[in-house]
């Protein structure tokens, strides 16, 4: 018998069900992967196994006691959520021991000796990080293992769900994470482990189970089965992830758009590039490389320290984002929750902000057109949503995503930066949106792409241009450079040939 | 996708009239409204007459145009806690001008106009370059703009002001008393621009998360600034008319302007974190606030315990609109 085991689990919402008859067996000591779409009901599941949601049907037993009646059950399950939810402005030991009465630490705060412990686990867990520093002070890697140390805090924990911890990571740091799993799994803990990278599944899981729309649709063993079966599970249909989205139009010799030349700026230095109508032109680099932050530079939300950008060959005013805009150049951002959407407004007025030259009036913004307009892009964009009144921030990633880019479309932009579009994206939606993509580029937009996905790179890019530590080390035409070229570029100090 | 799912996708992206009313916020208040002055009316036999309506509806305007601008600001997600002493300032300028240098009492109620959009530029100005937090910087020009009302008149009154405005206080319209038309006008105007124009979807985007809206090329700081003119200059047009109603400048002109309009925007439904809420909403919430004072008075509670009772009422008033609302989210 399994330790954790749901048998004929269902949750019903009010019009939807988000989980319908699903059996799940985890085991002890070995990693349960959890794959499947956005929306496919992933965390529903979690929240019915944690004990944060009821389910309308099944029961689930964990360590042979049905937790309908023996709730304190729950204890046994940790959960690290994909978002980080740590306090930033507190020290690592504090994030790491809060609650102290839960930790053992009763009474007043007693700061050496809590900070004695906590160094047991950041070295256990393998953080870089000093006791005393505060979290906003601290590596984002070791950022999401502080996270899953928190989780181990819980001293009778046997089970331990990670959501995504994987995906603002660089393959590098990857790497710690799963040394950390797998130290879990010789301490007899079970991991169920939720991602979108197929890759990371194959290489820490075990057994799998694939969700789709509620259901389980197939589960196994990992080492019987194979990436396009599990991507094949997961949307229903074969997809061609595997083909090129590369803009046919990019033409290396026309007369560049952007000009960038010697932009420096917050942590990035003397940055040079051109980019050229219909083509996307990649950026690669681990996390915290300063690409985000170039392009955040080039857009006006931060101040350059020095350089000269051309657009059309016409001098770029740096540091507005209005004038940016105005001219043309939008920017879909990483932080889709801190900078894309207005999470207590509806969908509607979400899209709605970027078309109010179309729907204003005289008298006012016109309630129909607005509609209309909504619609169209609801539609185009297929953003799935039961109304366009929905608030924005119940949909999931991709769907708040795509109506994102949707939103950046209604302006007719004629540059288009986007920096890690398909972070936390499912496989579906991902190819949805390098079709976009290589569309938009292909109607003669400029596109920046920002990624830390090689393969995503390499899959849309014409040229990619890779960063370290805030300078750049190369410039490679896609189609003739091979993986181990750039996977160099991005971890050498040295130029190669720029 | 078949027709009939089309079809049926059309229907729920239109959701019924009803449905929609129901679950608009604005309607917990509304309801709480109505309750409140039904009852008033069944309680008390002076509640509804004529008089007492007209006293409830002057006295309603002044603080109802604070709020307008208050509720604009917190819709920003800034609050403004020198707009009491805005108001009080203007006030007593106009008096000034108007008595001690004899200047033409229109030209005087204009310029205090200006000097009020000039006291809540200020603080939109500090408030956007120095990057402070709207409810600290203004705890401080609160204490600037109170502290020149009592350097100019030493804690006097200013008596005389001339009978040609004071009808801006004390006039009816149709029987309306001539404020409570002002504020309609204003809380008209108010209306359409938060919820029809451009801008003021600006300002809920605003509200709602800074950081995108500079990332759609919003001009956050202009509209900030802006909205912080425009809440000064309300105040400025309350102690006016307040001024005409008296038809003395007194100093404690704005006192109790500053925290009743905070209380009215939450009761209904603007949020102090900002992005969520009404104009209207929130002057439905001063309403509220307006009557329960009004009908502890023909009650005849001691005015020692005014202030409790009324205290306790917003209070349960506020209790009533939370639950509510987490009610009608599980409904939905």
């Amino acid at each position: 018998m399994a330790f954790l085991e749901a048998r004929g689990l269902g949750r019903d919402f009010p019009g939807v069900t988000a989980l319908d008859d699903v059996d799940i067996d985890v085991d002890l000591g070995r990693t349960h992967a959890l794959v499947g779409e956005n929306g496919a009901g992933k965390s529903t599941f979690v929240k019915l196994v944690t004990g944060t949601d009821r389910p309308t049907r099944g029961t689930i037993r964990i360590d042979g006691k049905d937790v309908a009646e023996h709730p304190e059950q729950f204890g046994l399950i940790a959960y690290v959520p994909q978002e980080l939810s740590l306090f930033p402005h507190m020290t690592v030991t504090e994030n790491l021991l809060m609650p102290f009465e839960k930790s053992g630490h009763r009474g007043l705060v007693r700061r050496k000796a809590m900070e004695i412990e906590a160094q047991g686990y950041l070295d256990r867990f393998g953080i870089e990080a000093a006791p005393s520093d505060l979290v906003r002070n601290i590596s984002v890697p070791d950022q999401q293992l502080l996270q899953i140390a928190r989780a181990s805090t819980n001293t009778g924990m046997k089970v331990l769900i990670l959501d995504e911890p994987t995906s603002s990571l660089t393959p590098i740091e990857v790497e710690r994470v799963f040394r950390v799993i797998r130290d879990f799994h010789d301490r007899g803990v079970g991991v169920v482990f939720i991602s979108h990278k197929m890759d990371e599944v194959f290489d820490i899981g075990h057994d799998y189970t694939v969700l789709r729309n509620g259901q389980k649709v197939e589960a196994g063993k990992l080492a019987t089965t194979s990436e396009d079966n599990l991507i094949r599970a997961m949307s229903g249909e074969k997809l061609e992830l595997g083909s090129a989205f590369r803009p046919t139009t990019a033409r290396a010799d026309a007369p560049a758009l952007l000009t960038v030349e010697r932009l420096s700026g917050e942590r990035f230095e003397n940055v040079s590039f051109n980019l050229h109508a219909g083509e996307i032109l990649g950026f690669a680099g681990l996390v915290g490389s300063g690409r985000s932050e170039i392009m955040q530079t080039i857009f006006g939300y931060r101040k350059a320290r020095g350089g000269r950008v051309t657009m059309d060959g016409a001098p770029w005013e740096l540091g507005s984002t209005s004038a940016s805009v105005g001219r043309g150049m939008l920017y879909l951002s990483e932080e889709r929750k801190h900078h894309g959407i207005f999470p207590q407004l509806s969908l509607r007025e979400n899209i709605g902000l970027s078309i109010l030259d179309l729907t204003n009036s005289p008298l006012g913004i016109r309630a129909r057109k607005e509609n209309e307009a909504v619609d169209r892009i609801i539609d185009e964009y297929e953003i799935r949503t039961d109304s366009r009144e929905k608030k924005i921030s119940l949909l999931s990633g991709g769907n708040q995503q795509k109506a994102i880019i949707g939103r950046a479309m209604a302006t007719d932009p004629r540059i288009l930066i986007f920096d890690e579009p398909t972070k936390g994206i499912d496989v579906r939606t991902k190819a949805q949106i390098y079709a976009i993509m290589q569309s938009l580029a292909e109607r003669g937009v400029g596109i920046i792409l920002v990624s830390s996905e090689m393969d995503e790179l390499r899959k849309c890019a014409n040229r990619i241009i890779t960063m370290h530590f805030g300078r750049m080390t190369g410039e490679f035409d896609t189609e003739t450079t091979d993986n181990e070229t750039l996977v160099g570029a991005i971890f050498s100090r040295e130029a190669a040939n720029v | 996708m078949s027709d009939l799912q089309k079809a049926d996708a059309a229907q729920s992206k239109n959701p019924g009239m009803l449905k929609a009313v129901l679950r608009n916020p604005l309607m917990g208040v509304l309801a709480v409204l109505i309750v409140i002055f039904v009852a008033s009316s069944i309680l008390s036999p002076y509640f509804l007459t004529p008089y007492n309506m007209s006293v409830v509806g002057r006295g309603l305007a002044f603080v109802a145009l604070v709020t307008i601008g208050q509720a604009s600001l917190m819709l920003l997600g800034e609050l403004d806690l020198s707009l009491g002493t805005i108001g009080g300032l203007c006030g007593i300028v106009t008096g000034m001008l108007m008595v001690n240098a004899g200047m033409n009492p229109w030209l005087s109620c204009l310029l205090a106009l200006c000097l009020g959009a000039a006291l809540g530029f200020i603080n939109g100005f500090l408030t956007t370059a120095l990057r402070l937090h709207s409810l600290v910087l203004t705890i401080g020009t609160a204490g600037i703009y109170g502290g020149a009302i009592l350097v100019l008149t030493r804690g006097v009154a200013i008596t005389g002001i001339p009978p040609e405005i004071q009808f801006l206080g004390r006039g009816t319209v149709w029987g309306i008393p001539m404020p409570f038309v002002i504020m309609l006008v204003m809380l008209l105007c108010a209306v359409f621009l938060t919820l029809k124009t451009p801008f003021g979807r600006y300002m809920y985007a605003i509200g709602n998360n800074r950081d995108a809206a500079r990332m759609l090329g919003i001009r956050v700081d202009r509209i900030r600034v802006l909205v912080f003119v425009l809440a000064g200059a309300l105040s400025a047009l309350a102690g006016v008319l307040l001024v005409a109603r008296l038809g003395t400048a007194q100093p404690s002109i704005g006192n109790s302007w500053v925290l009743g309009p905070i209380a009215a925007a939450v009761i209904g439904g603007v949020a102090t974190t900002g992005g969520v809420g009404t104009i209207l909403g929130a002057i439905c919430g001063a309403a509220i606030i307006g009557i329960i004072e009004n009908i502890i008075v023909l009650f005849g509670v001691s005015p020692y315990w005014q202030g409790i009772v009324s205290g306790a009422i917003v209070v349960i008033a506020i209790s009533f609109d939370a639950i509510s609302r987490r009610w009608l989210r599980k409904e939905s």
